[in-house]
């Protein structure tokens, strides 16, 4: 397997890589491997990972100085990942199986964070990621899932922090009746850059897959959201369905969708959708005429919004902690 | 290879007849700087044409190959193996009866005469590189239209060509437009003056008729102020076990308030690669509309784009593939919306059988001051059996609050429902699975003059046989 710096630098032809090329998310210069400071995990085990053939999993495998695994089994686990130095980087392992719940708050004043997951599921798994980082940090997020028979993998992200972030999600739906519930909410605001790259491969058949995205963009933000669904070949039977909807909220905010399918199936639903679309002034009107400011209007229609991303979730207690997240964050943006 | 063994590795088709070669000039296979240089001495073209096409040349050795749509199949070809140029008429001829016997046959025989006398403002009818036979309604040239094969603009019009040439796709755009800059010969030139709108079709028809062909038209349309034309293409190639390459570029020019419709069935025998830079530029209140078939070809790689320069320009992308056994169709639109108010619809339909695979690959812009823009893009996919594939490819960027973007896309196979409903209307499996194919086509085919839909329907027709069981 190859180690990060023999690995070529991806082309930006190819989308994961169009909006923030590898040059743009690494820390240093490209060909160099800084030293990083390790993430504090409030929980887990020490352990280790195999290195990838993928540039940002490899990278983020070759400076980490700390895996950790942790296994849950009909569990509700709350985990901050403290990040914290100019550069910091960790990896986690994580295995899952009964009903459990696990969210995962990435906070912090790191200058650049580099977090790699992976996770095994069999059972029932609500998973929510809490972007929280201090506004000038970078975030490199890389995760792989596989879902195994009759189980199902929930996972929520609220992106509310830092200054530039990727992240890269893949999940494999590996057995019969495996099921992926995906929820992403995006703030954008400022000059912040929020570039999410999902990829759904339903490798065998009667496999569900549904993954929102919404993403609000204000101020001179840029949002991207590029998802790829693979149906392989005989997998027959899957039904899949992804769709990228942007609130654009300012004369200078920016925002892409590129959601792909592949499907060599033919007994199959598939299904994308994107839109792009203003505010309605016809909601802000109705909003202002009850007394609120214009600014508290545009705050409750993203509110509402954002939270429509996560209307396929379904654990109560990960719901609850999204909302809460995300309204203490719009009110922070709007008190200052 | 015997024929049985050519048919068996290029699959049934219907034009797949070829007359024997008679050509007047035929170039060696392969392609150099010399080569450019002597197209353009042939053609007795003008000094600038000849830089233009040597400098596109040395632009083409040094681009890379698109590194998207199907990497493997571009590939395998073998840029020396073609042939870039072959005159198979002494020239270009006005009277049906002064084309050459066997040419005149081929074009016979794919009903090119009658549907000018029936129903077509006028014709160019190409033959490997250069065009056999033009003609253009006598109203219609009274009334200033220009309506030639590009070879002959050129030497009519040169001003019009060198205003206007390779500013819409310009050489350095990708490689294949580059190749074509460099050894465009054929196509046509068309000028439509202001406030004239052409009521009847003009139809150019393409034919690669000898074996590793390479042809190369170029089609510049500039439609005046408040104008109006309609143009049809068709095109299609005898069944060789050798792949033949056309690559062509189209360049549209709708000015103010003009509207150019530009139509095209695409039914190249399965062994042509088909690597296709078409491209409008739309001013104010301006509309381009692309109805684009794509049912032939062992590739295609094709994405009909319209720059929306002017405020309140509109762009209507219609498209319809067909892949079957060994096809790969990518396809797709860009529309580009660079002024406030501009609209644009794409509609994207297509068919996988028989392992054949069909992409949609697709990009809307919305450049930062184009204020209150709105696009609809919708992809529907069937597909029919289990090793069949379908893609989508939609990339849409957004550089301001005020656009309002609509995506969507759905891959599924024939419902078992609409089948079992026809079937108990008395159809047959086979028929029921033809009516619903020709439903599924039908917000294309509607928007054909109804002689190009009725063809359209039994080619696909054709093409449906043996999809049940």
């Amino acid at each position: 397997m190859m180690q990060y710096p023999k690995i070529a630098i991806p082309l930006r032809s190819v989308h994961l890589w169009r909006y923030t090329p590898w040059k743009r998310i690494h820390p240093t210069k490209v060909e160099e491997m800084p030293s990083a400071d390790v993430i504090k995990f409030s929980a887990g085990n020490d352990s280790g990972v195999e290195d990838s053939d993928e540039i940002a999993r490899s990278f983020i495998h070759s400076i980490s100085k700390v895996c950790k695994s942790i296994t849950l089994k009909d569990e509700q686990l709350e985990l901050d990942l403290r990040c914290s130095g100019h550069i910091c980087a960790g990896e986690l392992l994580l295995k899952s199986s009964g009903d459990s719940s696990l969210i995962i708050r990435i906070s912090g004043d790191a200058g650049w964070t580099g977090i790699r997951v992976l996770g095994e599921v069999t059972g029932n798994l609500s998973v929510a990621v809490i972007n929280d980082l201090s506004g000038d940090g970078h975030l490199l997020r890389c995760e792989d899932w596989s879902v195994g028979r009759d189980s199902t993998l929930e996972f929520a992200t609220l992106s509310t922090g830092g200054f530039l972030n990727k992240s890269d999600i893949r999940v494999i739906l590996t057995h019969t009746g495996a099921n992926v519930r995906g929820g992403v909410a995006s703030n954008g605001y400022g000059s912040r850059h929020d570039d999410h790259h999902f990829e759904i491969e339903h490798l065998v058949g009667h496999t569900t897959s549904s993954l929102v995205m919404h993403a609000s963009c204000d101020g001179a933000s840029h949002s991207v959201g590029t998802g790829l669904l693979s149906i392989c070949e005989g997998a027959n039977g899957s039904d899949a369905g992804q769709v990228f909807r942007n609130l654009l909220l300012s004369e200078k905010a920016r925002a892409e969708a590129i959601p792909e399918l592949e499907v060599l199936a033919d007994d199959v639903k598939a299904a994308h959708g994107a839109a792009s679309a203003p505010v309605d002034i016809n909601q802000i009107h109705y909003l202002a005429s009850r007394g609120l400011s214009f600014s508290e209007a545009t705050s409750l229609i993203v509110e509402g919004f954002l939270m429509d991303a996560f209307r396929d979730v379904k654990n109560k207690e990960v719901l609850t902690t999204l909302r809460t997240r995300l309204l203490v964050h719009l009110e922070c943006l709007i008190n200052g | 290879m015997s024929g049985e063994a050519a048919r068996d590795a290029v699959g049934d088709y219907r034009y797949g007849f070829h007359d024997p070669e008679n050509s007047t000039i035929r170039f060696d296979e392969g392609l150099s700087e010399q080569v450019v240089i002597d197209i353009s001495e042939l053609k007795n073209e003008p000094q600038w044409m000849t830089d233009v096409r040597v400098k596109a040349y040395r632009r083409f050795i040094e681009m890379p190959m698109p590194t998207w749509g199907n990497c493997d199949l571009i590939d395998q070809i073998d840029f020396e193996a073609v042939t870039y140029f072959l005159r198979s008429s002494k020239g270009t001829e006005t009277d049906w009866d002064d084309v050459p016997e066997d040419i005149k046959n081929t074009f016979e025989r794919l009903g090119i005469p009658e549907a000018e006398q029936k129903w077509l403002g006028g014709v160019t009818a190409q033959y490997e590189s250069e065009a056999v036979y033009h003609s253009i309604r006598e109203d219609l040239e009274e009334q200033g239209v220009i309506f030639l094969d590009m070879d002959s603009g050129l030497k009519q019009y040169p001003e019009i060509v060198k205003k206007y040439f390779a500013t819409v796709v310009p050489a350095s755009d990708n490689k294949f437009s580059a190749l074509n800059t460099a050894v465009w010969s054929g196509g046509s030139f068309i000028y439509v003056p202001k406030g004239i709108h052409v009521a009847m079709p003009v139809q150019a028809y393409f034919r690669i008729n000898a074996k590793n062909m390479g042809q190369f038209e170029r089609t510049l349309i500039i439609a005046d102020e408040g104008s109006s034309i309609n143009y049809v293409e068709g095109c299609t190639a005898p069944t060789y076990s050798t792949d033949s390459l056309h690559s062509a570029v189209v360049e549209l020019i709708a000015m103010k308030g003009a509207k150019i419709r530009y139509s095209t069935i695409q039914n190249w025998s399965s062994n042509v690669y088909n690597l296709v830079t078409k491209r409008g530029v739309a001013h104010s209140d301006a509309t381009i509309e692309w109805v684009d078939g794509n049912i032939g070809s062992k590739l295609t790689m094709k994405y009909p784009s319209v720059l929306l320069k002017g405020e309140g320009a509109h762009a209507e992308v219609i498209s319809v593939a067909y892949a079957g056994t060994g096809q790969h169709q990518d396809t797709g639109a860009k529309v580009y919306h660079l002024a406030p108010n501009t609209t644009s619809n794409i509609l994207s339909k297509s068919i996988s059988k028989d392992g054949g695979r069909s992409s949609y690959r697709g990009m809307i812009q919305v450049a930062p001051k184009a204020h209150g823009c709105r696009s609809k893009i919708v992809c529907d996919a069937i597909i029919l059996d289990g090793e069949s594939q379908s893609d989508t490819y939609p990339t849409m960027e957004i550089g301001n609050s005020s656009a309002d973007l609509e995506h969507e896309a759905s891959v599924s196979k024939v419902s078992n429902d609409q089948l079992f409903y026809l079937m108990s209307r008395g159809h047959s499996e086979e028929e029921a699975m033809g009516l619903i194919v020709n439903g599924f086509f039908e917000p294309f085919t509607r928007e054909l003059p109804m002689e190009y839909a009725v063809e359209l329907n039994r080619l696909l027709e054709l093409e449906m046989e043996g999809a049940i069981g």
